[in-house]
């Protein structure tokens, strides 16, 4: 069974947590240029007294389809078998940034020694019953991992309990 | 790779990777979070963290800054011995001592100063963390002296001023059982990271949410109405709903007639307030001040969740406050399910922990009255009135002026001249002073001037007792050995007690007694933890902590058969207390509305050159004052020193993001960058304090304080902000060297 990310932008309010965690479990030096495999971004909207200010924690998608996996001329990139992540085999990496032109994420990373690095979705740590980092970290449980179809039925479960409320307000 | 290879490098515990996980808790932050860690450890090093599921405060989750502990706990900065200084204060030169050498020489001085000056000539000081605090302070009276101070003359103590003026307690909000909740001036995603959950549960479940922030905060922007009002206008707003809850006869006449003092007077001030008014004075629109009454008031039960500071921040701070927290009683609100609740102290800054503890009584083995005047008694009459420690916002003046007597020594457990306004000229007066010891975890910009030094452990080398409001209590044990030679702060205490030969057997119990001198610390908690029938054996067998046995049942409305802890039995609309000062200090008894004293209102003059609003030290995520500057995990999220002002103030004055700008007020400048960003109103600049190579607190004058709380006003004065480039030449610097100073953050 596959395993994916999800954030409900609901909860997510940019405190920076999984990024840190992320750094903290992959043991990520921080120097200059953003590192971090896990980025949270500040999306601002309209203007005072109307602005509105939403968070967004990415990392890898771990697409089904992934366009950097297509992309990679070395088979450096590569699917999980027990997981279904997709992981990078450092080896096999030559640091051509294929994978960089190709993702719409904006995922890949080139550490110091010029190979690409990103998140694995924890994947050892999901073999033995474990979160990946940055889900158990998240103190608003604003990010979630586990197979797509049960994260959207929870997602449907959250929306109907909306709706119904909505129906008895009015 | 082979499998165990894998399992090593994802950090999974067991016996093949000989990874094993220790409980204990984070202090990074302080007090009413720290969250319970479960720390990976690996040949004695932490190698990993998590929270604690079992913790219900954080229930395994963490914020960016406990995610950083392993920075923290193995920062370069560590100190690893105790120092002698060798050069002059402030130069930074040092060697290494013995222990036995640097306590004797800080008793040498403590004993040479009581014998010539008196025992008040010496001071103890502690920031953070706050766990040894009770046990610095038992050790000032013992020894002699009234002069306990702490971070909190800067943080909380006029929020728990506001409350007692008023209603003679604190009252925390039922945010469990609230329909409504008021949250003012408060943002738990940045500042109490494990209560956000709660309140989006909350919000979930259809709770309303008011939200008073200069800033659209996470919280803010949560809100069914924010009023996003001019920094330190508080009083103004809370006053403007006043009126339209009594106006619409919205408030609860019952209680009122029977529980409260000073109603009439109130309702005459208030009728001044009228929501058209309020708007010119707070720039929230009239509308939305009506809506929000009507929401607090008609909800019931409503709660207000105050916040630590940022309120108290300001120049009428305490009377903001004062008005804001009347509109609990006004509304019936006050102790009962679900509105703001009194719950017993527990210990540590945390009530409603469901056990009572005797911490008062051992931080106060005597009366004030046996003491000489503590520092700031004079100067903050009311302070002195309601809060059992020294106002360390007078230090630097009686260190310069030696009125009403002189101060000779200081004694501080994590010293941080950044807490204080004109921190510069805070450490000049420090100068002053015979002799100053500094215990830290780092090596700081304060430290540099201290004679002796001494490293202290960080909370997960050592042994503290936390509670949570979860009703939840954990005595921690060490999960790595000390770095260093550091100690715990409170077994350095006690070491302080025995080579003082204090003549108390809780602090020194002497060689060969009942308690062995390496027991004291445990003793000393078993008798704090008495009345909660609590103990210490116990505690040790739940390193991560343990529901509190029997909680104590929560009661609404006690004050029926009791009345209010005040001086007329009643809750004070009208404070006797204030009304006894209101000639020598200029306050009122009413919560009167006064624009920040450097403002656009307060003073047009200085506004013509200074248009901007300087609110410093409002929350960001990743930095909690100056404790993580130097981990780079958290402060390369932000790694540039950064003022936050509106891109529509930005525009106006050419600045683009980035940009280097100076930021002034006629005390000072610092270089920092422009953030633009709509989390800033328009009109205001934030400043994160504290930051090593842009100290804000040198931009505020030392006397700028309330004078009833004697807090700096930190949130309201007046700035102005210019791009570097479209002066002269970018080199060219107009700023003091000072602002420069290249130094570790204090640990404050």
């Amino acid at each position: 069974m596959s395993s994916s990310f999800h954030l409900d932008l609901d909860r997510c309010s940019g405190c920076f947590a999984c990024t840190v965690a992320c750094l903290d479990q992959n043991d990520i030096e921080v120097h200059d240029e953003p590192a971090a495999w896990r980025q949270v971004f500040a999306v601002e909207s309209g203007e005072y007294p109307d602005a509105h200010l939403r968070y967004v924690s990415l990392a890898c998608m771990h697409c089904e389809d992934a366009p950097c996996l297509l992309a990679c001329p070395t088979g450096a990139v590569r699917r999980d078998v027990a997981t279904q992540a997709v992981q990078v085999e450092a080896d096999l990496c030559i640091g051509c940034h294929s994978c960089s032109i190709a993702c719409p994420f904006g995922v890949p990373r080139f550490g110091v020694d010029g190979k690409m690095e990103k998140c694995d979705l924890c994947g050892e740590r999901l073999k033995y019953g474990l979160e990946p980092a940055c889900v158990r970290v998240c103190p608003t449980r604003a990010l979630a991992c586990g197979s797509p179809n049960e994260l959207g039925a929870s997602v449907s479960r959250r929306a109907a309990r909306r709706l119904a409320d909505e129906g008895e307000k009015s | 790779m082979d499998a165990r290879e894998r399992k090593l490098r994802a950090k999974i515990p067991g016996s093949d990777t000989g990874i094993e996980v220790c409980k204990s808790i984070c202090a990074i932050c302080d007090p009413t979070t720290q969250c319970g860690l479960d720390l990976s450890i690996r040949d004695g090093r932490i190698i990993k963290v998590e929270g604690s599921r079992e913790n219900p405060h954080n229930g395994g989750t963490l914020c960016c800054k406990g995610a950083a502990t392993r920075q923290y706990v193995y920062n370069e900065d560590r100190l690893r011995t105790p120092l002698r200084r060798t050069g002059p204060r402030g130069s930074g030169r040092f060697e290494s001592i013995s222990w036995d050498e640097a306590l004797d020489t800080i008793v040498d001085n403590l004993e040479r100063v009581r014998a010539r000056s008196g025992p008040e000539a010496a001071v103890f000081y502690v920031g953070y963390p706050k766990q040894m605090r009770p046990f610095v302070q038992r050790l000032a009276m013992q020894f002699g002296s009234p002069n306990f101070c702490t971070e909190s003359s800067t943080c909380f103590t006029a929020t728990a001023m506001a409350f007692k003026l008023v209603y003679g307690q604190m009252a925390g909000p039922d945010v469990a059982h609230t329909r409504c909740l008021l949250a003012w001036s408060a943002n738990p995603f940045y500042s109490n990271t494990p209560a956000a959950r709660g309140l989006l549960d909350a919000i979930d479940r259809g709770m309303r949410l008011i939200v008073v922030d200069p800033r659209c905060t996470p919280l803010a922007s949560r809100a069914d109405i924010h009023l996003q009002l001019v920094p330190g206008s508080d009083g103004a707003l809370a006053l403007g709903m006043a009126h339209v809850i009594i106006e619409e006869g919205l408030y609860d006449r019952e209680f009122v007639a029977a529980f409260a003092h000073g109603f009439a007077d109130f309702r005459t001030y208030v009728a001044g307030f009228d929501p058209q008014r309020v708007e010119r004075i707070t720039g929230v629109p009239a509308e939305k001040i009506r809506a929000a009454a009507r929401l607090y008031a008609t909800a019931a039960p409503a709660a207000i969740l105050p916040s630590a500071a940022p309120v108290g921040h300001n120049t009428n701070g305490v009377q903001n406050y004062r008005a804001v927290f009347s509109l609990i009683g006004l509304t019936g609100n006050f102790d009962v399910e679900g509105g703001n609740r009194v719950t017993p102290y527990s210990w540590l800054e945390v009530g409603g922990a469901g056990f009572v503890t005797r911490q008062h009584e051992f931080e106060m083995p005597r009366p004030w009255s046996d003491l000489a005047p503590r520092v700031g008694s004079a100067r903050f009459p009311v302070w002195a009135d309601l809060v059992d420690q020294a106002q360390a916002m007078d230090l630097p003046r009686q260190i310069r002026t030696g009125d009403p007597y002189p101060l000779r020594a200081l004694v501080a457990f994590g010293l941080n001249h950044r807490m204080f306004p004109d921190s510069a000229g805070f450490l000049e007066s420090l100068q002053q002073l015979e002799f100053i010891c500094d215990i830290d975890l780092f090596a700081t910009g304060s430290s540099r001037y201290a004679d002796i030094v001494l490293p202290a452990c960080s909370s997960v080398e050592r042994s503290e007792l936390r509670c949570y409001p979860e009703q939840y209590v954990a005595l921690s044990q060490p999960a790595i050995a000390p770095i260093g030679e550091s100690r715990s702060d409170t077994d350095i205490v006690f070491d302080l007690a025995r080579r003082l030969a204090l003549a108390d057997p809780l602090l020194n119990p002497g060689p060969g007694g009942e308690v062995e001198p390496a027991d004291a610390f445990d003793a000393a908690l078993d008798w704090i933890l008495a009345p909660s029938g609590m103990s210490v054996a116990e505690l040790k067998k739940h390193p991560g902590g343990m529901p509190v046995p029997n909680p104590l049942k929560y009661v609404a409305r006690k004050y029926r058969e009791v009345g209010f802890p005040t001086p007329t039995g009643k809750m004070e609309f009208a404070s006797s207390l204030l009304d006894r000062y209101s000639t020598e200090l200029g306050v009122d008894a009413l919560p009167t509305y006064r624009p920040p004293r450097y403002s656009a209102e307060g003073s047009p003059d200085l506004a013509r050159d200074y248009p901007l609003i300087l609110n410093t030290g409002s929350r960001l995520p990743m930095f909690v004052h100056s404790r993580t500057y130097r981990l780079p995990w958290t402060n390369g999220l932000r790694p540039r020193p950064t003022a936050d002002l509106n891109p529509a103030d930005a525009r106006r004055l050419g600045i683009e993001e980035g940009d280097e700008i100076d930021l002034s007020t006629p005390a000072g400048a610092i270089r920092v960058h422009a953030g633009l960003t709509e989390l800033a109103r328009p009109g205001v600049v934030h400043m994160y304090h504290g930051h090593p190579e842009a100290d804000v607190n040198l931009l505020l004058e030392a006397d700028y304080l309330d004078p009833i709380s004697g807090f700096p006003g930190f949130k309201a004065l007046l700035c102005r902000v210019e791009k570097v480039s479209s002066r002269r030449d970018a080199e060219e610097s107009p700023l003091a060297d000072h602002t420069h100073e290249r130094s570790g953050a204090g640990n404050e």
